[in-house]
């Protein structure tokens, strides 16, 4: 292009002291002309100032496929993102658990009575995760998320939710590969064992960290297996018998009732 | 190019992007809205829109670069935001798409050359009302709609102001 805005002309449209008709003339222009674009004043400080607003949208770590699926089924937005991070605090807790759950299946295909190993891992493996899902020494960012609005219950819910959820999956497809189940009822035997010591986990982080929480219950949980593997006429399986599934789903729903109450009260 | 660097989602390319027409694009909307506020806004959005639309970007002949088109964009988005201000209780409509005024006449052509010939004196002859919607439908390359949102008339006012002010200017370069 040959022909060019002024210094002065670019200043004072730059200065919005332009009149209608040189505005209009300096407009289409610069549409046109890089050249004279570059030489336009600009305000540094306000470009500064609108690039960092703009980047700090642009910036934002993509979305995962994990939490995208969250949002699709209904989640809102922050809700996902939270159950989506949870599992980092417990990568180690998740391959343990495949680690233990795939020893145990191996035992129980191999060894006469092996399934016993599954029978007494099943039921604590979600209690673990649970117990190390929130808490000042398990969560590095502890301090920092307590005091937000999200902390107390809802968090510690929906961490727990994070964990549950796969660890339930985990379990359920290691008991249908046992070889002594054959059907899907038969796979979830260890279910309401597990479920009511989480409840009881829950319940009871009301007076200690929820880690010790969840130690004291696996600790009852392992207390109870020795004692009636070591007492002549009763064995740990009875753990198990619908008579015992019956009290399980009573201390379930007596231990949620609980917790809900705490909720309600808190 | 510079836009295909956008378009692979490179934050580099985008800051040169902005840091290239920004200034201009600032000081041309500061013309048609005095309100810092939704100007900001609307700079924000334009680019938001360059960096998710930057693949869509075919330059028209006779673009040197993206500039029209960034215009085009930037201008919609600032009476994108004029509509929310004005109707925040009215559900937002679809955005139209990003298209400029087609194929301009050679009357538009010949207004488009403003800084070459006795165009500048013609325009200065015209009244502000009738400059204001030339401006808009030609200069800006807005639809009639549009221009009468950012002008604040109704549509059949802005018809007939710009065809007064093409004959009043037609009238100017031929005499």
């Amino acid at each position: 292009m040959s022909w060019h805005l002024t210094h002065d002309q670019l200043h004072r449209y730059a200065a919005h002291t332009a009149d209608d008709v040189t505005a209009m003339s300096a407009e289409a222009h610069l549409t046109h002309c890089a050249h004279c674009r570059s030489l336009l004043p600009a305000d540094e400080d306000w470009l500064d100032r609108s690039w960092a607003d703009l980047r700090d949208v642009v910036d934002q770590p993509r979305r995962g496929a994990v939490e995208r699926l969250l949002s699709a089924i209904g989640l809102r937005e922050n809700t996902a993102k939270l159950l989506a991070a949870t599992p980092q605090l417990y990568r180690a807790w998740l391959g343990a658990t495949v680690l233990v759950l795939t020893m145990a299946l191996a035992v129980a295909h191999e060894v006469p009575r092996g399934s016993l190993l599954f029978s007494i891992t099943a039921p604590v493996v979600p209690l673990i995760g649970v117990a190390l899902a929130y808490g000042r020494g398990v969560d590095p960012a502890h301090s920092l998320t307590s005091v937000t609005p999200l902390a107390g219950y809802r968090l510690l819910f929906l961490r727990t939710a994070a964990v549950l959820v796969p660890a339930l999956v985990l379990c359920t497809t290691a008991a249908l590969l046992m070889p002594s189940v054959s059907t899907l009822s038969e796979a979830v035997f260890w279910l309401l064992p597990a479920l009511a010591m989480v409840a009881g986990c829950l319940a009871l982080s009301r007076w200690m960290a929820l880690s010790l929480a969840g130690g004291g219950v696996g600790a009852a949980w392992l207390l109870a297996l020795v004692l009636l593997g070591a007492t002549d006429g009763l064995d740990p399986l009875l753990l198990f018998t619908p008579t015992a599934q019956a009290s399980w789903a009573t201390a379930l729903a007596l231990l949620a009732g609980v917790v809900l109450l705490r909720v309600r009260a808190a | 190019m510079l836009l295909s660097a956008v378009a692979a989602g490179e934050t580099e390319a985008l800051e040169i992007l902005h840091r290239r027409h920004a200034p201009w694009l600032r000081a041309r909307l500061r013309y048609r809205c005095s309100d810092n506020d939704q100007l900001d806004a609307a700079l924000q959005e334009t680019f938001l829109a360059v960096w998710r639309n930057a693949g869509s970007f075919t330059p028209r002949p006779g673009d040197s670069d993206a500039g029209a088109w960034l215009w085009t964009i930037a201008i919609r988005q600032l009476i994108s935001q004029l509509r929310k201000r004005a109707n925040r209780w009215i559900a937002e409509s679809e955005p139209e798409p990003y298209e400029t005024i087609g194929d301009a006449s050679a009357e538009d052509t010949v207004l488009l050359n403003i800084e070459h010939g006795p165009l500048g004196a013609a325009l200065h002859e015209l009244s502000p009302e009738l400059r204001s919607a030339i401006q808009a439908t030609v200069l800006d390359g807005l639809t009639v709609r549009e221009a009468a949102e950012i002008l604040q008339i109704p549509e059949g006012t802005v018809k007939t102001r710009v065809m007064r002010a093409k004959a009043r200017l037609r009238e100017a370069l031929t005499t």
